[in-house]
């Protein structure tokens, strides 16, 4: 026994503690914001990961283009070359034509909630998690961003909470993670429950409005938003639409199946509300 | 005394960029490589592929910085990894000290092991904070290992190679 625990393997186990121990105070000196480990990685990381993302993105298009291509290519040979020229051109114009419209909603949310103060970011990379949803975003606390702020789409519809934040990028956990929930209400009547993620529908894409009362009037397509109790997020962001309406396993709790109103697995540029008015 | 320095430091100078190319990996390009809605790990397979070829010492070790990456690939301020994989690292490297035999079926059973207990774990730990019923993780983590066995064969030769390249035998 004493061959096989040798004071070498005694010192790995004690190094890990350590290491353990040693992310565990820095969390705890930084607030619950961001471990060692993340704080001294984070400079060459985030290059790295920015460029690889990229890459991968860039890769998909072509992979698009060729599959789209082929198809077009066996409809009809003679007008391959045309239609690839059309294409090219297509795929500039919507590069444009989405920044203009992302730009635009962005504009048209930002005139119509003057109160709020946004930190545009990108999504740098996902989760490598199969039990949990979150993403890795360009912006951290040198850009204003704090611990809990709430996250946007263009649109102004509810993208997550940013769970874990350093110098130069944070960690945005999104609504259908199963360690988030916040106060939320129906936009057609009022009625409050509490929105969060569940295991069983994050793999759907979905999340769960619960806590609401038996004698709530639940309709497939009411919207769903924040109703800013608590003060955590602001009140009248939309979180999504009532898609299914099922019972929990005591049969007493009804609850209402929540579709995003974002897109969460076409993420690329959110927006971080970094101040914004409480509405009492 | 400088001989070892030196071997010491060709380790390292291996192990560093396979490491950080795995974690580059798994927390980028494979997470766009669902399959069934599943992603796949790599650091665990790499971990125990190094611990069952170059014993417990080693992929203790290896263990440690794996578990640190995949604490960060998960995004999470935890350090459960670190802890987890340390000791899975020290483990295989123990099995295949004492009990394993050399080859191709041992090493894949190494990296199954490996892979049940950090999914084991998972599961387990979305029971007890997340609440999710294991009837409903067990399969996602099932798919989860599975998944990521497919790659233990690359990573197979990997490890074989730089077992190999740094002729380490076994440390005790």
């Amino acid at each position: 026994m004493k061959d096989l625990i040798s004071k070498k393997v005694i010192r790995i186990g004690v190094a890990a503690v350590l290491a353990a121990l040693l992310a565990a105070v820095t969390v705890a000196l930084s607030g619950g914001s961001a471990g060692f480990a993340a704080m001294l990685s984070e400079p060459f990381f985030k290059p790295l990961k920015s460029a690889l993302t990229s890459l991968v993105g860039s890769l998909e298009h072509v992979y698009d283009y060729m599959y789209r291509f082929d198809e077009m290519e066996a409809e009809n040979a003679e007008l391959k070359k045309r239609v690839a020229q059309l294409e090219q051109d297509y795929r500039e114009y919507t590069e444009i034509s989405e920044e203009n419209g992302r730009l635009r909603s962005l504009l048209g949310f930002v005139e119509r909630h003057e109160e709020m103060t946004l930190e545009p970011a990108t999504v740098i990379s996902w989760t490598a998690s199969n039990f949990s949803s979150s993403f890795t975003a360009s912006k951290g606390s040198d850009a204003g961003i704090a611990l809990y702020d709430p996250v946007v789409d263009e649109y102004g519809n509810l993208v997550g909470q940013v769970t874990s934040v350093s110098g130069a990028s944070c960690v945005v956990s999104t609504v259908v993670d199963t360690t988030l929930s916040l106060g939320a209400q129906m936009y057609e009547n009022g009625e409050a429950g509490v929105a969060g993620g569940d295991f069983a529908l994050m793999k759907e894409g979905d999340l769960k409005l619960s806590y609401i009362s038996n004698t709530t009037n639940l309709v497939i397509g009411n919207t769903v938003i924040t109703s800013g109790s608590g003060g955590v997020y602001p009140a009248g962001l939309v979180i999504g639409t009532v898609s299914g309406i099922a019972v929990g396993s005591s049969g007493l709790d009804p609850y209402a199946i929540v579709e995003p109103a974002c897109d969460i697995d076409a993420l690329a540029h959110v927006y971080v509300i970094t101040e914004f008015a409480v509405s009492e | 005394m400088a001989r070892r320095k030196n071997g010491v430091l060709i380790k390292g100078l291996i192990l560093a960029p396979y490491l950080i190319i795995l974690y580059l990996l798994q927390s980028t390009v494979f997470t766009h490589l669902q399959l069934m809605g599943t992603k796949p790990l790599l650091l665990p397979v790499a971990a125990a592929g190094i611990a069952f070829f170059c014993g417990r010492v080693e992929g203790g070790v290896f263990g440690l910085l794996a578990g640190m990456l995949m604490d960060l690939s998960y995004n999470q301020l935890t350090v459960q990894f670190t802890l987890l994989m340390t000791f899975l690292g020290i483990l295989v490297g123990l099995l295949s000290d004492t009990v394993l035999a050399q080859g191709f079926p041992s090493y894949l059973l190494s990296c199954a092991l490996e892979l049940a207990l950090v999914s084991g774990y998972q599961i387990l730990s979305q029971w007890v904070l997340g609440n999710a019923p294991m009837a409903l993780t067990a399969p996602v983590a099932l798919r989860q290992s599975l998944y990521s066995l497919i790659f233990s064969l690359p990573l197979y030769y990997l490890s074989r190679f730089y077992f190999r390249v740094t002729r380490s035998g076994r440390t005790v």
